[in-house]
């Protein structure tokens, strides 16, 4: 778990879950809803779609708004979650998930021009 | 009907004067329109006939008294199945009538309907909607005829005109070798057309405060000559000035007469028309900036606003409002925005500011109107609009030019007669601490640091002036992700630069530039503003950018 989180987790919305399976991953999402237990909840992506965070331990924080969680991706497209944190919105700027959602398709698409992994590696 | 008297009309056909009653009431301010003079002359209109008035419109003489004139009466049932008068009818207080007149009150009489009351009388005018020329109400105690502003000559002088007051001006003094003087200027419309309307001195005073944009009024004997259309956009090749003779008259029914004659050029257009052309547009007012307050020459205050105007055709053009409707101006909810008479200028490309001489309407009630904003509630609000104003950069809406600094000696900016305006994401790379923003001369092309002489004054050597202000000036070298050797830049800053700003390096800043041209290496630009970058925005940019490359290839 620990190499995996040194690796730089390619950024990744609700419809490429099925091909990053046993991979970390990181994704960024808008808090839906929380499980009573706190231990599980689901995000919502810039397309609209949803994915469901489970944690190691339950949460001991509201959590509300945008959130990006690091973790790996059960073969059920469950993201089993390491580490996460809250995107502040309160500077005045409201984050925009569909133009995030947009750079992530560019980046994907054109994944030649954004080697994030020869980066790291290096 | 009562009573038909008949006048003498003099020069014109005889008028028929009616006394009608309700029953309850007398009135005899009823004249019957000249066409219908067979009525009366014929004997189908007769005292104590019961007859349904179907047209008819309210006019108001000089002395406040109303007068009704009947353009169509129908007869229902004849004098003679009448058995005389009908009820204790009273004269209404409003009317001039005879006293009332005791009388056999029948039972079972079918309710007379000729309306006595006036309010109501203004009702039935309302589905008055078109009318023939020749049904034009004569005006009161005149014996002209209302005739449309376009049939207005400098050959006839007894006419009158029936118009709508769109803009009235205030009150200008003037002081010169041969003697002082007043005026005012307006603008009439009506059904035919448009008319600019002067009043000089006495007709100021005898008019001015009588005259309300926006009312309808009969006015009648101005004299008439050719216009001078430099200073107007009104469409008439004649213009009117009110002279002693001239009447101005209130007109109470004046729901038919149009609110504006208006002759919209489309705002993709303006790009071919010439600079300071004045004309007419109409769009919907798709951003608005804040209120600034800027000094004059003169040293005045003066409030200023800029709004993005789009239309139809797509393009957005900034139009700049100046004192009392700058500080009114509600762009909120983005409302359909009509000028008439709005002033064309090239800064930055082609741009728009409303004069003194401007109407500017806000969500009209004409049709171009309601097109515009059904057509903006469907598709236009979605258009981005390319601007034909480059003046700020960055922000969202407008089209905004951007290149790398590098385009800037490849394609040449700056070298051309006009300025080029292109807008630059960059980074502050290096600032000499000390010397990078200095207070230099306020005059046009000099750049000298000036000398604060402690006294409110500020000394430039090179111009050998002293100057009550300074502007910043700061010089920077930028790069941005496309040069290699940082370049070297001259800033010379329009707007107030705070000194704060200054201090933030390494952070990517929206440059907004006007390149003059200079035959140094130095390329001397005007920053016409920095902003910290919207990331938004410009992820936006790139984003667009890439799609549009993958497409191409």
């Amino acid at each position: 778990m620990a190499s995996l989180l040194d690796a730089p987790k390619p950024r990744i919305s609700c419809s490429m879950l099925s091909q990053y399976i046993s991979r970390a991953v990181c994704f960024v999402g808008r808090v839906e809803k929380v499980h009573p237990t706190g231990k599980t909840f689901t995000v919502s992506d810039g397309e609209g779609k949803t994915a469901t965070i489970e944690m190691n331990e339950p949460l001991e924080e509201e959590l509300s708004g945008i959130v990006e969680v690091i973790g790996m991706v059960s073969n059920k497209g469950v993201i089993m979650s390491t580490t996460y944190h809250i995107l502040q919105e309160d500077k005045g700027i409201p984050f925009d998930l569909e133009l995030y959602n947009e750079a992530l398709k560019v980046i994907h698409d054109f994944s030649q021009y954004y080697p994030f992994e020869v980066a790291a590696s290096g | 009907i009562l009573n038909i008297r008949k006048l003498d009309g003099g020069n014109g056909p005889p008028r028929f004067r009616v006394m009608m009653s309700d029953g309850r009431h007398t009135l005899s301010s009823f004249m019957l329109s000249t066409q219908l003079n067979h009525m009366a002359e014929e004997n189908t209109l007769t005292p104590n006939c019961i007859c349904i008035l179907k047209r008819h419109v309210t006019n108001i003489l000089k002395d406040g008294r109303r007068v009704v004139i009947i353009l169509e009466i129908d007869v229902i049932k004849a004098a003679k199945d009448v058995a005389g008068r009908i009820g204790d009818p009273t004269p209404y207080a409003e009317g001039q009538s005879k006293g009332p007149q005791s009388a056999p009150v029948p039972e079972n009489r079918p309710p007379l309907q000729p309306q006595n009351r006036n309010e109501v009388n203004r009702g039935l005018s309302r589905e008055f909607g078109k009318k023939a020329p020749s049904v034009m109400p004569n005006t009161p105690g005149g014996s002209s005829k209302v005739v449309p502003i376009a049939s207005l000559n400098p050959y006839q002088s007894k006419w009158t005109i029936r118009a709508r007051v769109t803009n009235k001006s205030a009150i200008r003094t003037w002081s010169n070798s041969r003697g002082d003087g007043k005026l005012f200027s307006m603008e009439l419309v009506d059904e035919s057309g448009e008319i600019r309307v002067t009043g000089f001195n006495q007709e100021v005073d005898k008019f001015y405060s009588l005259i309300e944009a926006g009312k309808v009024y009969y006015i009648s004997r101005g004299s008439l000559k050719i216009a001078n259309k430099q200073y107007t956009s009104v469409k008439n090749d004649y213009e009117m000035t009110l002279n002693g003779e001239s009447t101005v008259i209130p007109c109470e029914d004046s729901c038919d007469v149009p609110m504006v004659q208006c002759d919209f050029v489309s705002i993709g257009d303006l790009e071919n028309r010439d600079k300071d052309a004045i004309v007419d547009v109409i769009g919907v007012c798709k951003s608005v900036d804040d209120i600034t307050r800027l000094t004059t020459k003169s040293n005045r205050e003066v409030s200023k606003r800029t709004l993005g105007l789009m239309d139809m055709s797509g393009k957005v053009v900034t139009v700049t409002l100046w004192g009392e409707e700058a500080e009114k101006f509600d762009g909120s909810g983005q409302p359909v925005v009509a000028i008439k008479g709005a002033k064309l200028s090239d800064f930055g490309g082609r741009s728009l500011s409303a004069s003194f001489s401007s109407t500017l309407m806000i969500n009209p009630d004409i049709p171009e109107a309601y097109k515009l904003r059904g057509w903006y509630d469907k598709e236009g609000h979605a258009i981005d609009g390319q601007s034909l104003t480059e003046v700020k950069g960055g922000s969202g809406g407008g089209n905004t030019n951007w290149k790398s600094l590098a385009d800037v000696k490849t394609e040449h900016l700056g070298h051309g007669d006009k300025a080029d305006y292109f807008t630059c994401v960059a980074s502050i790379v290096f600032l000499r601490k000390e010397n990078c923003l200095y207070q230099a001369c306020p005059s046009q092309d000099c750049n000298k640091k000036v000398v604060d002489q402690q006294n409110g004054m500020f000394r430039c050597e090179k111009c050998d002036k002293e100057f009550p202000n300074f502007k910043y000036r700061l010089i920077l070298s930028v790069s941005d992700s496309v040069s290699v050797h940082p370049e070297n830049y001259i800033y010379q800053n329009k707007c107030n630069v705070q000194p704060l700003q200054v201090g933030v390096m390494h952070n990517l800043f929206s440059f907004t530039f006007i390149f003059r041209s200079c035959p140094l290496t130095w390329i001397k630009a005007t920053v016409m503003d920095v902003k910290p970058v919207d990331h938004k925005d410009y992820s936006r940019k790139l984003i667009m950018n890439i799609r549009k490359l993958a497409a191409n290839h």
